[in-house]
């Protein structure tokens, strides 16, 4: 007889019918990487190259340095079980501004930053950014946290929320996934940040499942389709592209007739290039174009507030 | 992420008191403006995606049908595309290769969108109301049963049952329809019925 074929069917592929796994863990150095090639590719044929290219190379010195920080400490086993007896996410985005490692964090990406070539005022944010004091950067990192970022100081908030996108994906890639639950529509399971955007991913076990995206730590939890993020209602779910007759559209706007808010949605099965941060500053003119009717943004983003 | 509306002067020293988008503050308003002078010939176009049941079988697979146009919003909606809703418990996300091809189901010349009727010795099928199709119906349902109602067997024990008229529900129903249903048509004496509640 002849030896047995390193070749073995594989059972569970076959009649199974697989669960879309809740969480999808950022792996920091993989989506920083993957958002920097995703920005320069974008640059290339966007006319929002200048900013396309800064993003891209803000992105790269991101991804450098969850290459280079030394580890974080393990989280605590203790807080993280509070946080559970309280239907809280594990990760508590409000005492992350006093975290030490932070810090640290700021001060590697605004040298990195520093080095990239940018327009005077966002060079006079940076610098701003690097001299303030540590009770001034703290109250930023409040902010960005909170989501309320000052109108007057978006550009050295940008800064900010880069590096505690560093820091909280790091933060959030400790965690055990099979350990988070949902918190509430709209609400990350790590550390209760708004999404972003949400994605219909299209790889095996979970093809056509929809996932939101996280703003603050780039954690991706499976949402219902068809159903609003922002307050959870199913009914008056539309879709609003800028597609040619003939043609689909891989990036849309999901609007809400409930609470009257839209966020974007990427097709990932249609176009598995696409990326949660870069795509969506890239399709900004879908934004420009959703700023005339009478939805509200509801997509959490700081690389292009004001739409 | 909500900008906060209350101008309070935070960080002065940055001098950045103009913008209104993170764009304009740092700089890139140039390239902005082009994309809004980009967009502005076009116009959004609205889809719908809609979750139903799959008609075919009992299994009653969750479907997603995505169309063209939103009814809600007066216009005409065209069905694009239909796929497995990944959501559903039954299915997530498949469908079988009848279900698979319900798009071409949908878009049938040959679709029964309304009562139709063969009259006696007629070569071809009529549209007739649904008050006709159900007078109809009943009608003949009951000249049936009052000819061929068996209410004692040849023992003389009580069976009630109806065999010469069978009854075929659909698939795409909810609990209470399929009690109903069952309730009704057993309760005629019918023998030969099949429906959602048998699954």
């Amino acid at each position: 007889m002849a030896e047995q074929s390193p070749l073995q069917p594989d059972p569970s592929m076959v009649g199974g019918v697989s669960k879309a796994p809740f969480v999808l863990p950022p792996g920091p150095l993989r989506i920083f990487t993957r958002r920097a090639d995703r920005f320069d590719i974008l640059a290339s044929t966007s006319k929002l190259a200048p900013y396309l290219n800064f993003l891209g190379a803000l992105t790269r010195a991101q991804a450098s340095l969850v290459a280079t920080l030394p580890a974080l400490p393990p989280p605590d086993a203790a807080q993280i079980e509070r946080a559970r007896a309280a239907a809280m996410p594990p990760i508590d985005r409000a005492s992350l501004a006093t975290a030490p490692d932070l810090a640290t964090t700021f001060d590697r990406l605004f040298e990195a930053a520093a080095t990239i070539e940018m327009p005077a005022a966002a060079a006079q944010a940076l610098s701003t950014t690097r001299q303030a004091e540590p009770g001034m950067l703290r109250a930023m990192t409040a902010n960005v946290l909170a989501d309320a970022i000052p109108r007057d100081s978006l550009a050295p908030h940008l800064f900010v929320a880069a590096g505690i996108q560093v820091h909280a994906a790091r933060c959030a890639a400790a965690l055990d996934p099979s350990t988070l639950v949902p918190i509430a529509v709209g609400v990350c399971p790590a550390c209760g940040g708004p999404p972003g955007v949400s994605v219909v991913v299209g790889f095996s076990g979970a093809e056509g499942a929809r996932y939101a995206v996280c703003s603050c730590c780039s954690t991706s939890w499976n949402e219902v389709r068809v159903k609003c993020i922002a307050c959870g209602s199913t009914q008056g779910i539309g879709y609003r592209d800028t597609s040619e007759p003939g043609t689909t559209a891989t990036v849309k706007a999901e609007v809400c007739d409930h609470c009257h808010s839209w966020i974007k949605i990427l097709y990932q099965n249609q176009n598995p290039s696409l990326d949660p941060v870069a795509d969506d500053v890239a399709s900004l003119g879908l934004d420009m174009l959703m700023r005339g009717t009478d939805y509200r943004a509801a997509g959490s983003n700081p690389f292009m507030l004001g739409y | 992420m909500n900008m906060e509306l209350s101008r309070r002067g935070f960080l002065k020293a940055a001098g950045a008191g103009v913008a209104g988008t993170t764009l304009g503050a740092m700089g890139f308003g140039e390239a902005e403006a082009a994309v809004l002078a980009h967009v502005r010939p076009f116009k959004l176009t609205t889809t719908v995606e809609t979750r139903n049941t799959c008609p075919y079988c009992s299994v009653a697979c969750g479907i997603i049908m995505y169309s063209k146009g939103d009814l809600r919003k007066g216009e005409q909606a065209d069905i694009v595309h239909i796929e497995g809703d990944v959501d559903h418990p039954t299915n997530r996300g498949t469908l079988c290769p009848k279900g698979a091809a319900l798009k071409d189901f949908v878009h049938a010349p040959t679709r029964l969108k309304h009562p139709m009727m063969r009259k006696a010795g007629s070569d071809r099928f009529e549209q007739v109301s649904w008050d006709f199709a159900l007078d109809r119906i009943a009608r003949l349902m009951k000249h049936d049963r009052d000819a061929n109602f068996i209410a004692k067997n040849a023992k003389g024990v009580p069976v009630n049952r109806w065999t010469t008229t069978g009854f075929l529900a659909a698939s795409a129903t909810t609990n209470e329809t399929a009690y109903a249903t069952y309730k009704v048509v057993r309760s005629t004496g019918i023998v030969a019925f099949d429906n959602q509640a048998r699954v």
